[in-house]
């Protein structure tokens, strides 16, 4: 039997005391993303940016460097970032909300954004943090071409495919349609796109529905 | 050094006529200044309630709060800079400021505040320390409103510094901030004043140029708005060919698609089509015919340096010239197919008529006496309103800073009186 621990309240103060200080003791926005741009090096963790990155790191800025020459740090203006713009034709883009700023930076280049995405055409409801803020990838949506960026005509989406079962599968399948007396039935095919989403209740409506079709074993 | 020489001769060739601008119209681009004494008039802005208070003492208050790492509220901030009394306040209150801008209160920064550093800056004779702030407003979080910009502006166009007052055009397009019809306006005048001075112009002031005459020719849909936007483009358009579609727009609210100089040609294809009396000013269109033909001519050499360049590109990845990706190559290329089609447009508009002989400032110097007048009354009335506003939500906050103090005095009295009783007992 695992002996009763003994209860030390001192200790779990100091380990309080210990998390509060480390909490407040991480390093500012400023000084976790900072950047040396001739090396290519993070100062404050001595690592190295991917070598794919450079190019763009040297040609494009972050979020931030924008937001900081802007009014009210940018809030309710679009940002769209280029491998959005590269990889979807439908338009995906930021709308800041809410902005906080790290004032320790000199030039007001770091900080954190909450906002509304829109991905590929589609809007989200909810304010959520924006993501990625400090990759040098962003770009601002200028007011006069905000309007002709937002619409798009979206792709009607393609219909689902049906595919045959495996030899086997079908050979049951259609045993099964010959007791039911289904015979004739067409083709028994299998959709390529189900929208079911798989978790713990859609199983247990599946349980319930084998156990009504099949009832109780004899 | 080629390209300012190339830009010089560009504006040289195609603004020559309009040499005789300023000895046609004395009396109006020297003598009388823009906007109307009622605009500029201190009087609304002197009459609000005075708060006066000791500069040395704020100051020493400010010093001793950032010293203990506490914020400094944005009340304090606007009463250093409506107490502002002398020129060498005027730098104390610089230093402020950009204190303020880096203390986690940033963002608090009140717009009268802003107006009031801008209004005591011209009163004082410190225009130079306003555009040095408003350049650097990243540093000094200096973000005018709408009739502060107009105010600046104005102040530059009366004693004809055209070049600085397209500075202040260049920072009210970084923040886009073309809505009212008077910015929009003193803008354009500016702009056309400046250009047609013939100025030598780097690359980059092209770009900063061609950058501001796009986005305020967006908004008048007339034959000013769309010369203005035709320059607008032919600029971009050069600096495209030149540098790259990445040196356009970074760093300005521009958009990232090619084919600026197509663009530029689809606005005369529009203005050709028009049915309304549209037209377009002559010096826009001489000025895409040179940039079009300074484009052109010496671009065999540079495709021969381009050849040299790509193949450094691929042995040198991260070489350091200018090295222009497949789609500005592609752009390239289009250019002779840009000219032709500039030729036909050309000719299409000039048979039409559509094309405007006066030029561009003399034009943007009718618009303005037309419209100048009525847009100053919404922008005065509207100014009384933000001024009540400003006024009333100044009242709060001192409002609000009286009863902080007071609490904070009771709870202290409390904390004592509380200390003496247990010090008894």
């Amino acid at each position: 039997m695992v002996k009763k621990k003994r209860l030390r309240p001192i200790a779990e103060f100091a380990r309080k005391v210990r998390a509060y200080r480390e909490l407040k003791s991480q390093p500012t926005v400023s000084q976790k993303y900072g950047l040396d741009y001739e090396t290519m090096i993070r100062p404050y963790t001595g690592k190295r940016l991917p070598v794919l990155a450079w190019q763009d790191v040297r040609k494009e800025n972050h979020l931030f460097s924008l937001l900081a020459g802007m009014r009210l740090f940018g809030v309710g203006r679009l940002f769209t970032r280029k491998s959005w713009l590269f990889d979807h034709t439908e338009p995906s883009y930021w709308q800041i909300t809410k902005v906080k700023v790290d004032y320790t930076a000199e030039n007001m280049n770091y900080g954190r954004a909450w906002g509304l995405l829109t991905h590929k055409g589609k809007q989200e409801t909810e304010v959520k943090e924006v993501d990625r803020v400090m990759y040098h990838d962003w770009r601002l949506v200028p007011k006069h071409e905000e309007h002709k960026f937002k619409n798009f005509e979206p792709l009607p989406e393609p219909p689902v495919r049906y595919v045959f079962y495996p030899p086997l599968l079908r050979a049951m399948i259609l045993a099964q349609f010959r007791k039911e007396g289904r015979l004739g039935a067409e083709e028994p095919t299998l959709p390529l796109e189900r929208d079911v989403v798989l978790n713990k209740d859609y199983f247990r409506m599946q349980e319930q529905e084998k156990q009504r079709k099949e009832g109780t074993a004899v | 050094m080629v390209l300012s020489k190339m830009a010089a001769s560009v504006l040289q060739r195609c603004l020559a006529a309009a040499v005789k601008v300023k000895f046609v119209t004395p009396t109006f681009t020297v003598r009388r200044c823009l906007l109307s004494a009622a605009y500029t008039d201190t009087k609304l802005w002197e009459a609000r309630e005075k708060d006066p208070q000791n500069l040395a003492l704020l100051a020493t208050f400010m010093d001793r709060t950032y010293e203990r790492k506490l914020p400094v509220s944005s009340l304090t901030i606007s009463r250093f800079v409506d107490n502002i009394s002398s020129r060498e306040e005027v730098d104390q209150a610089e230093y402020y400021l950009y204190k303020f801008r880096h203390s986690p209160n940033c963002w608090y920064l009140r717009d009268w505040t802003v107006h009031g550093w801008i209004r005591q800056c011209l009163k004082y004779g410190a225009r130079e320390k306003a555009l040095h702030t408003l350049k650097n407003k990243v540093q000094y979080g200096i973000f005018p409103d709408d009739f502060t910009f107009n105010l600046l502006i104005d102040s530059y166009i009366k004693t004809e510094d055209f070049r600085s007052a397209c500075s202040v055009v260049e920072e009210v397009m970084l923040q886009e901030a073309f809505d009212l019809t008077s910015t929009q306006i003193l803008s354009l005048y500016s702009l056309g004043s400046y250009l047609a001075a013939k100025p030598e112009l780097s690359l980059s002031d092209e770009r900063a140029l061609g950058a501001s005459l796009l986005i305020v020719g967006l908004e008048q849909d007339n034959t000013v708005g769309l010369s203005a936007q035709l320059l607008g483009n032919a600029l971009l358009g050069k600096v495209e060919m030149l540098k790259g579609i990445h040196a356009v727009f970074k760093g300005m609210p521009l958009m990232w698609t090619h084919g600026y100089l197509g663009r530029a040609l689809a606005i005369m294809e529009r203005v050709a089509a028009a049915s309304t009396d549209v037209r377009l000013s002559k010096d826009a269109v001489d000025c895409l015919n040179d940039v079009l033909h300074d484009l052109s001519s010496p671009s065999e050499s540079d495709s021969e340096s381009d050849s040299g360049g790509e193949d450094d590109k691929k042995e040198t990845p991260d070489k350091k010239e200018t090295t222009l990706d497949e789609d500005d190559e592609k752009e390239q290329s289009k250019l002779p197919h840009y000219v032709s089609r500039f030729k036909e447009l050309s000719s299409e508009l000039e048979s039409k008529g559509k094309v405007d002989p006066a030029h561009f400032q003399t034009s943007v110097s009718a618009l303005a006496k037309q419209g100048l007048a009525v847009a100053e009354q919404l922008d005065i009335e509207q100014y009384l309103d933000k001024v009540q506003a400003w006024e009333e939500e100044r009242r709060n906050l001192i409002q609000r800073e009286k009863e902080f103090r007071e609490k904070a005095e009771q709870e202290r009295q409390e904390r004592l009186a509380a200390r003496a009783a247990a010090k008894q007992a």
